[in-house]
């Protein structure tokens, strides 16, 4: 996989996702006690040999930044392509802020003609899954297709109606896995295959598509594929199934449900098949007192259990103290559930503090207390 | 070459045959330690934390594991331009070469690799030992006392100091007197096995002990005694803290089980000093729905269903539905499987404890140890104090 390049369209900050992304990007957002979102993209592109690898930003980008860094972690800190960050700017034909995936490509599409890479592969920070990409490659070059894009089974009955449902992407396939036609939005249609925002092309036809549709005025990389290939016809654009455990982070319910996912041995052994790396933090193992009852959970290292932890995901440092009971709840780094505090069905940003009291949220509907908030 | 005023030397090539089966396949400064260090990792942590940039370590017995796991130096923020860790083998010259003889032999053969730095000051460690030290102030009063050497030490109970080097030391803390491992102390002042020279002075007594073909080539033996008896400067510097040589099964037990002490006996937990580590970047630990986990530690991978008690769990390791595992340490991947009971035990690395074995016994009963990548068939017994490999039966 030495002949494809990365890119990883980090989206905008999103306002299902209310406080958790007021200060961080999507692409930041801590999941499954020690991971980002973006975490995910980039161990699947290095486990698929990706040697170069360019990370577009948008807004709120610093916590991303601190995270990655120079690339360490994913041994992107190479002497020959490795990690780039690609922060938004300002000349005159680029306003800094980007409308869509096609608007991104375009004010660093310098980036992607300087790279000598073959093929490109381009990923947003939606849709959470692991994987490696060299038998969508195999694919690819064996049928002669122009785009192969990833997608995944989406059956109506387990949509939910409350989400973001109108950037969702559809395609309808051919018998032989040709992409007919990409419907938007989950309201008028049967269709299953649920694109996971995940393309490969060849670099140049890339530059090509986003020169054209930048031409027509077009945002978006699914409408730019239908009107700059689908809908010619002299393109093939094939759809290819990943059968692996999948989810789009998009509201508070779907990144509550997605953690909770994370609890269940199949489904965690499934999406952490293949290693997935992250920045390291040199924390402590985790320590239970005498007394402590833990169940059904996930605990990072460097927390302290005194008290009760039952069907939750704690983050690294955080302390539940003597008494204290934390259920369906999921924990952010360095947060403090003191004595005999009870919460159930939170989410806390990091660095929260409850120093007494309960705190019972809905099911469902789970409160959630921003960053560095004492209670 | 850019110029150092102190680097420091880690003596990482001992075999540790006191650690049995643990160190079969590893040297002694790779055996895993605390849920996600190795033994090394206290050293080179304590050289990053005390802004110490050039470390070299000397490697010969089964150094391949420990190569592997300094590897660039980077988890200690030692990949460095300017410096950095060095694993240093013996080697061929045009006129010799061969194995370290001794711990002098061994800094003696790497005089030119000290010579490149040019320090005034050279810091002799050992990867033996489990302890938070800031060199740095031990440097700081080696040059305010103007000694030419400075031996950290630390009081031991009196009944223990006969398996010490011992220290005689005037009201000032010079040191008049060694004594190695003395049937009557005179003091409880033990070595830690840290030692700050000046390097001018230390690069002579190498010499000369090295044209000594009687000598035994030993820092304890031979280059302290001979700088005793020419009248040299020689300065106890006096470390209260934790400091544990785990040489043995039982030490290296015992200092695990200092971590889950309540309060703990040694704190890791101070993040002003922190100990670094390779990490094997896993997924938080999971405890399922019939856990129970109490007065432990547990890390990343680790997947406990069954029950934990007073133990250190190592990254990876998985405790069965059923099992139950109690003042214990079970190292990095390895399973204890349902229904097997495993008490006062160490479990080595990537090992299986089929169903239903009895490893260890509670009370005060001998610590029990089964080796790395074992597989212990259902049903085995390994009994306090026994050492296993799963090739024979226990019992």
């Amino acid at each position: 996989m030495k002949d494809v390049m990365g890119i990883i369209y980090t989206t905008k900050d999103d306002f299902a996702l209310r406080e958790l992304t007021a200060s961080r990007a999507v692409a930041a957002l801590p999941v499954v006690g020690r991971y980002r979102i973006i975490d995910f993209m980039l161990s699947s592109m290095v486990n698929s040999d990706i040697k170069n690898v360019g990370v577009i930003m948008q807004k709120n980008y610093h916590s991303l930044m601190d995270h990655i860094g120079a690339g360490k972690e994913w041994d992107l800190h190479t002497k020959n392509d490795g990690l780039f960050i690609l922060p938004p700017f300002q000349t005159r034909e680029n306003q800094g802020t980007y409308q869509g995936t096609v608007d991104a490509l375009r004010s660093n599409i310098s980036y992607v003609k300087r790279s000598n890479q073959e093929y490109v592969i381009l990923c947003s920070t939606y849709s959470v899954f692991n994987t490696t990409f060299d038998n969508v490659l195999d694919e690819h070059v064996a049928s002669g297709a122009d785009v192969t894009m990833l997608y995944t089974k989406y059956p109506i009955e387990d949509r939910s109606s409350s989400s973001n449902t109108a950037q969702h992407c559809y395609l309808d396939l051919d018998e032989e896995g040709a992409v007919r036609n990409i419907e938007m939005g989950a309201e008028h249609h049967e269709l299953e295959n649920f694109s996971m925002n995940v393309f490969l092309m060849k670099r140049e036809l890339l530059v090509l598509l986003v020169e054209q549709a930048h031409a027509k005025g077009i945002y978006s990389i699914h409408q730019a594929i239908k009107a700059g290939f689908l809908d010619r016809g002299n393109y093939l654009v094939r759809g290819h199934e990943y059968t692996g455990y999948h989810k789009r982070v998009e509201s508070i319910p779907s990144y509550y449900a997605f953690n909770m996912d994370m609890l269940d041995e199949a489904t965690r052994k499934d999406l952490f098949a293949s290693p997935v790396f992250t920045k390291v933090r040199d924390e402590v193992p985790a320590r239970y007192a005498k007394g402590a009852v833990a169940i059904n959970s996930l605990l990072a290292d460097g927390c302290v259990i005194e008290g009760r932890v039952e069907n939750s995901v704690l983050f690294r440092g955080v302390r539940v103290r003597k008494g204290a009971v934390v259920r369906n709840s999921i924990i952010m780094q360095e947060s403090d559930i003191r004595e005999n505090v009870e919460v159930e069905h939170v989410i806390f940003d990091k660095g929260v503090t409850i120093r007494e009291g309960r705190l019972i949220g809905q099911k469902g509907y789970p409160i959630v207390i921003k960053k560095n908030f004492t209670l | 070459m850019q110029k150092k005023q102190c680097i420091a030397m880690l003596l990482a090539g001992g075999q540790g045959s006191r650690l049995g089966l643990l160190t079969k396949k590893v040297a002694k400064p790779a055996i895993p330690f605390g849920g996600k260090y190795r033994i090394i990792d206290f050293p080179l942590s304590n050289c990053s934390n005390s802004l110490i940039d050039v470390v070299g370590v000397l490697t010969q017995y089964q150094p391949l594991e420990l190569n592997r796991y300094i590897g660039s130096g980077l988890p200690w923020d030692l990949d460095l331009n300017k410096g950095g860790v060095f694993v240093l083998p013996p080697y061929m010259t045009s006129k010799s070469g061969e194995w370290y003889r001794g711990t002098a032999n061994a800094i003696y053969q790497n005089i030119p690799f000290i010579e490149q730095y040019d320090p005034e000051y050279v810091l002799i460690l050992s990867g033996d030992h489990i302890y938070k030290m800031n060199y740095r102030a031990m440097l700081s009063s080696h040059i305010a006392r103007g000694a030419d050497c400075t031996i950290a030490v630390r009081p031991v109970p009196w009944e223990d100091a006969p398996s010490f080097g011992i220290m005689n030391t005037d009201e000032e803390d010079n040191i008049t007197e060694f004594e190695e491992k003395p049937k009557e102390p005179k003091s409880n002042l033990a070595s830690m096995g840290v030692y700050v020279f000046n390097w001018s002075v230390l690069r002579k007594y190498l010499e000369d002990d090295e044209a000594n073909p009687n000598s035994h080539n030993d820092f304890g033996k031979n280059i302290i005694p001979a700088m005793l008896a020419d009248g040299l400067g020689l300065s106890a510097y006096r470390f209260e803290d934790y400091w544990k040589d785990v040489g043995t099964i039982r030490s290296l037990w015992d200092s695990n089980m200092d971590l889950i002490s309540d309060p703990p006996r040694f704190n890791l937990y101070d993040k002003s000093w922190r100990i670094y580590a390779r990490n094997p970047i896993m997924v938080p630990h999971y405890v399922g729905d019939k856990a129970c986990v109490e007065g432990s530690m547990v890390t990343e991978g680790c997947e406990v269903y069954g029950t934990a008690l007073r133990s250190v769990l190592f990254a990876g390791a998985t405790v069965e539905e059923g099992a139950l595992v109690e003042d214990s340490v079970v190292m990095p991947g390895s399973v204890i499987c349902s229904g097997a009971v495993v008490r006062r035990s160490i479990i080595g690395e990537n090992t299986i404890i089929g169903a239903d074995c009895v490893v260890g016994d509670g009370g005060d009963s001998e610590i029990a140890l089964v080796g790395s990548e074992v597989v212990l068939e259902r049903g085995s017994v390994v009994l306090p104090g026994q050492q296993s490999d799963g090739r024979e039966e226990g019992a």
